[in-house]
């Protein structure tokens, strides 16, 4: 069935220019100013004094999404378990970090929100403390109304070890309150520039791209519930120069997905820049959207 | 709202005790997407004019409370937030002549969800900023 997406954007995407030269309402207004609907959050980013802001703060942030006709989609938290120099995370304390930006984010309105877990290897396998963790707040999740959703995020790919642990838990669990994450990084196909300072010896292989079979999508389609659409570079002739939107957008089409693209723009940090390049992502998603939708068979 | 740079041009200034100059201090914010708590923050390498001032011993001040590296590593609570500068506190009998000096700073960061192998994070900045007494 074909769906139409949600547009919004990460206040992540503002990386580097929030809090230098852009205010919380400078980037609301520009979010609206899209069309989109959703704003995207980091806890302990976006929030003055995480992880016990003013209320007046709070009664501010319910006001800015009432102004710009905004909803609060995924907040991004963390489970930090490599906790001090000499000592890991325990599940009881995991449990505690995520019970308390659970409460916070349905304070402030989320619906999704992100644990990004500490990891025990190089190729990115999640500290097993998180099962549970998460488990242990399964139950305020469901009362909260808030679905937990790890990220699927370069360098691992859909199909992986890490990706079956998650949708075994869902089925073992039978929660409804836990789900995936895709972050598009995943189907970046053409190399990143170098970084600032970056030498080719110092470049992990992932920043080439993973380059994950957009149509992989459709194998874990049931238990994605949030998208964020994490790109580079767009150009001014609406090319993006890593990830494949033309092959991605049918992708997520054909398998159904109504939920949101949230835009994770990670690419330059020169001042506003990432204002711009998040128009031309939206631009470019939704013509692509459009195309789709004028060539697809009527459902 | 903070400057862009690492460095902040404001609180760049000789330390004072009892009449005696014993070093200076500057203020950085954290270079990071995020705010993070202390224990994941390895300490701060300053050095001026090529004089290295190691991030063993200096010391960062944040919430109206001063930390050595081994306090930082063990301040599981008290947090560095996104929007705060910390101060970081280099002692030098003497203080720093008034005037401009080359400073870069690199602040060292563990982050749990990058492999150990790839760890701590430094990120480093140069710039010329000014005492001015």
């Amino acid at each position: 069935m074909n769906k139409p997406f949600n547009y919004g954007v990460s206040l992540y995407s503002f990386t580097d220019d929030f809090g230098t030269v852009l205010t919380l309402d400078d980037a609301a207004s520009h979010i609206a100013d899209l069309g989109a609907t959703g704003i995207e959050i980091l806890g302990e980013a976006h929030i003055p004094g995480y992880p016990n802001p003013r209320s007046a703060w709070v009664d501010h942030w319910h006001g800015l999404l009432e102004r710009n006709k905004l909803e609060a989609t995924n907040y991004g938290c963390w489970l930090d378990t490599r906790l001090t120099v000499s000592r890991r995370m325990t599940a009881k304390e995991g449990a505690a970090d995520l019970d308390r930006d659970l409460r916070l984010a349905a304070r402030l309105g989320f619906k999704f929100v992100r644990p990004k877990i500490g990891v025990v290897s190089f190729d990115l396998v999640p500290d097993p403390i998180w099962e549970e963790a998460v488990e242990r707040v399964l139950d305020l999740a469901h009362d909260l109304g808030i679905v937990i959703c790890p990220e699927i995020h370069a360098p691992t790919p859909i199909r992986h070890p890490v990706v079956d642990s998650y949708i075994n838990f869902i089925q073992r669990t039978g929660t409804r309150n836990f789900g995936l994450l895709l972050d598009t990084g995943i189907f970046q196909d053409r190399p990143l520039p170098h970084w600032p300072g970056e030498t080719p010896e110092m470049r992990r292989d992932f920043l080439n791209g993973i380059k994950v079979d957009p149509d992989d999508i459709l194998a874990v389609i049931d238990y994605v519930v949030f998208i964020q659409a994490k790109f580079h570079s767009i150009t001014t002739r609406l090319e993006d120069e890593n990830i494949p939107w033309e092959r991605v957008v049918p992708a997520l089409k054909r398998a159904g997905y109504g939920g949101y693209l949230s835009s994770e723009y990670e690419g330059a940090r020169d001042p506003w820049r990432s204002l711009e390049q998040v128009r031309r992502q939206h631009a470019l998603i939704r013509k692509l959207e459009r195309d789709y939708d004028a060539s697809a068979p009527v459902q | 709202m903070l400057e862009r740079s690492l460095m902040q041009t404001h609180g760049f200034r000789n330390i004072e005790t009892h009449g005696t100059t014993t070093g200076f201090q500057l203020r950085v914010r954290l270079p990071s997407y995020r705010g993070m708590r202390l224990s994941l923050i390895d300490g701060v390498d300053v050095t001026v004019d090529g004089e290295l001032f190691g991030h063993e011993r200096n010391r960062l001040s944040l919430g109206g409370r001063t930390y050595s590296l081994a306090e930082l590593r063990e301040a599981t609570d008290a947090r560095w937030p996104l929007e705060e500068a910390a101060v970081v506190i280099v002692d030098k009998q003497g203080g720093l002549t008034p005037g401009v000096h080359e400073v870069e700073l690199a602040v060292r960061l563990r982050q749990p969800y990058i492999p150990i192998e790839f760890q701590p994070s430094v990120i480093s900045e140069t710039r010329h900023a000014t005492i001015v007494f």
